[in-house]
């Protein structure tokens, strides 16, 4: 279930041969990704395509390299990258206690899954114009919709994933008259681990794109608004500038991801 | 997933606890613990979603959410799997497309909504786009690896049969990675909604999204309750729609 | 590995918690939410001529592209003063919301400043309502003031504004929609809709709100009669405060030092700027001028009946 997974990672195993003869390849890549941005720059510069929000992508790459110097880009995105984390972080340990808990027992399950299941499927886009109301259109808002879109993939994945543990282990520690809490910590979270990381792999890409969506729809700051701002402030570069840096910043903290996922799960897909 | 039956199997007792949550809700209404105006009561709410539906109004948005989505997503269903499968099993195709997907794929889909009002312009074809992109890299992604794990005796054998590539991929390895596919539509079912909602709200000229931020620049808060219930339909009407196949396509899913 | 993750996270958060934090004072602080347009330069020249800062308030002003979060963020409690539209105070009034009128935001009574026209492809013969019926005209949101004064004027022009066909296109994209013939018509602010006739091809063939109900109260400044009661001497010195930047930038707003200004909180460059004339900033609220858009508002069934404008528009406003 690693959907938001890689390209690269693969069980086949190859050859280094095969290796550098991809690589190669990728050159085929980089000269198509090339032809499309001269193609933009060329039907800008000589008018293909007449559009004020048409600018030329050299015009772009220039913009995006003067907010490097200090700009509302860089401060934009920290300011969305800060809830992103926050929301992520209530979201995902909302979703990894309930997700044991919900699995461990069944009264619980019996109390909070129907709840939990009618939620699930709202769209957070739908859940913002009400709670502005209640919430503001500050971080109170932001964050709470960012953690609810974080909580349901790890949540379920957690959920999935405690339902895969082997009874017998617990039975056994039950045995070894093991606390409660050794339990948990001992046997079923690391056993848990990998649907936990697969959901949380989920999680991260889904939450840089609620925190994007809430700050466009109950706008004020952060790299979404910015985004709806400069559409108002007649300032495309700068949209399709802001647009990169979210690019990297996604990818960044997809690599990120997969980074300490090996680290600290070397058994992560070993199953 | 037999956790989750045993909740539907005792299901009075699996209503249980939405029907306290309504109570206590319908309670503060009725006692005053909280604004009526910004809070209306289920019971409300639910009033005025019976009117829409039987006065009819409620299916002409509902439809034409529906319908954009469904386009959306059907595109993205087909391209994911194609552009998956063809990367797996083509050295070339990987080489030329792998830079590109890896550039387009971290871009939150949200951020290209203005972008794609600038140049697509305001219309169906912006927001069948948005949901397109949105859902095409979890597909994408997951088909690849659900091809690129395949048991490569099973690929070999098909070649010691000398069966055509076409045939390979149609009968042996798009039924064997299908759970894999199937997993990343799940993804980009989830993420579609959110994007043509959003979509919607930021430009819309009809649909549930545009409902729901229209009633409430207009303040029509208890008429914005109904509507966002129906969308809790439409979602969980979609989910259910696609377990249902999947239990269909893939029997064995969920008993390993 | 949450564990490290959370710490991770925590870490970065604070490290951005601290590039952000703002340097602390005595005075009150006062949340505002704007749109960024040239209409509310009065306020950001009173925060710049430090008017406020004299009566011991700070500003925090926050945009909201288009205002659709203002007054519900206004509900919400993240702001004190709002800049809105009439038609969206009395529909929020209409529906028992407890909002209220403290101070004018934007007047249109000079025909020579007034720059929300409505444009139409020059060749396509569009001269009045009349010739829009089967047609489709833009507005930015339906139901809200600009909507509400393209019916009117449709209607004033012999047309039936039933057979006009509304659809909703945010400013910035008007102009390529009707190029594009996506559109026939549209009802445009400043500064789309100057710029948009710096190239050939598109003709300004009405001013709705001068040619309707000159004198109109478009905006307006607006906060909840709940913060009117708990915090008076707050919200009259904010309008005192306002009505200062009103005056100085009524004397001033020929001069380049007001563009500055605009172009500082739209982002705006100030050359796209330089050719949007400014109207003069109202230091009153009118209240005839409310009733009109009201009656307008029930006449196309926005409003379901009068409401008691005295209630709505408190007596420093006007």
């Amino acid at each position: 279930m690693s959907v938001a997974g890689t390209l690269e990672g693969t069980s086949r195993k190859r050859t280094a041969g095969s290796n550098r003869r991809r690589l190669g390849k990728r050159v085929y890549g980089v000269v198509l990704i090339a032809a499309i941005l001269l193609f933009w720059e060329v039907s800008s510069r000589l008018g293909w395509i007449v559009s004020a929000y048409w600018p030329p992508v050299s015009q772009i790459f220039q913009a995006a390299i003067v907010q490097l110097a200090g700009g509302d880009i860089l401060v934009s995105l920290a300011a969305t990258l800060r809830r992103a984390a926050i929301g992520f972080a209530v979201g995902s340990t909302l979703g990894v206690a309930l997700g044991i808990l919900l699995g461990r027992s069944k009264v619980l399950r019996i109390a909070l899954l129907p709840l939990i299941e009618i939620v699930r499927p709202i769209p957070t886009p739908a859940v913002i114009p009400p709670l502005i109301m209640f919430l503001g259109v500050d971080d109170a808002l932001k964050i709470f919709a960012i953690s609810l879109a974080t909580f349901f993939p790890v949540f379920t994945n957690t959920f999935a994933g405690v339902a895969t543990v082997d009874d017998t282990l617990i039975q056994t520690a039950r045995t070894f008259r093991t606390s409660w809490a050794r339990t948990l910590l001992r046997v079923i979270l690391p056993a848990t681990l990998p649907a936990i990381a697969a959901g949380l792999r989920t999680a991260t890409s889904l939450t840089l794109v609620v925190a994007v969506v809430s700050e466009m729809i109950a706008g004020s700051s952060g790299i979404g608004y910015y985004l709806v701002e400069m559409q108002y402030a007649l300032r495309p570069d700068l949209m399709y500038a802001a647009v990169m840096y979210l690019a990297i910043t996604g990818y960044t903290i997809n690599r990120l991801f997969l980074v300490l996922e090996a680290r600290l799960i070397p058994w992560m897909g070993k199953t | 997933m037999s956790q989750r039956s045993d909740v539907y199997r005792t299901s009075l007792l699996g209503l249980l606890s939405p029907a306290i949550v309504l109570s206590i809700w319908e309670t503060a209404g009725l006692l005053g613990w909280v604004n009526p105006i910004l809070l209306p009561r289920p019971s409300q709410i639910v009033w005025t979603l019976v009117e829409l539906v039987a006065n009819g109004a409620v299916f002409p948005p509902l439809l034409y959410t529906v319908a954009l989505f469904v386009v959306g997503y059907v595109i993205a269903s087909i391209l994911g799997v194609t552009i998956g499968v063809a990367m797996a099993t083509s050295e070339t195709l990987y080489g030329v497309l792998e830079p590109l997907v890896e550039i387009l794929r971290p871009i939150p889909k949200s951020a290209l909504v203005p972008v794609l009002f600038l140049f697509l312009g305001i219309g169906k074809a912006t927001m069948i786009t948005v949901v397109a992109l949105a859902a095409v890299f979890p597909v994408l992604i997951s088909t690849f690896q659900g091809v690129r794990g395949l048991d490569p005796v099973l690929l070999d054998t098909a070649r010691t049969f000398q069966t055509s590539r076409m045939r390979t991929i149609v009968s042996i390895v798009l039924p064997a990675s299908l759970p894999m596919i199937l997993a990343g539509m799940r993804v980009a079912l989830g993420l579609g909604l959110v994007l043509v909602i959003l979509a919607e709200m930021l430009a819309g000229e009809d649909g549930v999204g545009f409902r729901i931020l229209d009633l409430q620049r207009a303040f029509q808060i208890r008429d914005m309750f109904a509507w966002i219930f129906v969308l809790v339909a439409l979602g969980g009407g979609l989910m259910m729609l696609f377990d249902l196949v999947e239990r269909r396509l893939v029997p064995w899913r969920g008993k390993t | 590995m949450r564990k490290v993750f959370l710490i991770g996270f925590a870490v970065m958060g604070l490290f951005v918690l601290a590039i952000q934090r703002a340097t602390a004072s005595d005075l009150e602080k006062v949340r505002v939410s704007i749109i960024p347009i040239n209409d509310v330069a009065p306020l950001f020249v009173a925060m710049q001529n430090g008017y406020f800062r004299e009566l011991g308030l700070e500003i925090d002003t926050t945009p909201s592209a288009g205002g659709a979060a203002g007054i519900p963020g206004l509900i919400g409690g993240s702001f004190d003063v709002v800049y809105g539209n009439v038609v969206s105070v009395l529909l929020a009034s209409q529906q028992g919301l407890d909002v209220k009128v403290i101070a004018p935001g934007t007047k249109v009574d000079q025909r020579e400043t007034d720059t929300t026209p409505i444009l139409v492809r020059s060749d396509s013969g569009i001269k009045s309502g009349k010739d829009l019926e089967g047609k489709s005209i833009s507005v930015n949101t339906r139901n809200n003031v600009i909507w509400l004064y393209a019916r009117a004027w449709i209607k004033a022009t012999g047309g039936d504004p039933d057979k006009v066909t509304f659809k909703e296109i945010p400013f910035p994209q008007v102009e390529d929609a009707l190029r594009q013939q996506r559109v026939d018509a549209s009802f445009l602010v400043a500064p789309f809709s100057v710029i948009s006739r710096q190239k050939p091809g598109l003709t300004a063939i009405a001013n709705p709100y001068s040619d309707i109900q000159p004198g109109v109260d478009v905006g307006q400044y607006i906060t909840t009669g709940k913060l009117l009661s708990t915090k008076p001497e707050t919200i009259k010195k904010f309008a005192a405060g306002l009505r200062k930047g009103a005056e100085w930038f009524n004397a001033n707003r020929t001069s380049d030092a007001i563009l500055a200004v605009i172009s500082g909180y739209t982002k705006t460059d100030a050359s796209i700027l330089k050719s949007v004339a400014l109207g003069a900033a109202p230091l009153r609220s009118d209240l005839t001028q409310v009733k009109k858009t009201m009656d307008l508002m029930i006449e196309n069934k926005l409003l379901t009946g009068p409401i008691d404008l005295a209630k709505i528009i408190d007596p420093m406003a006007l």
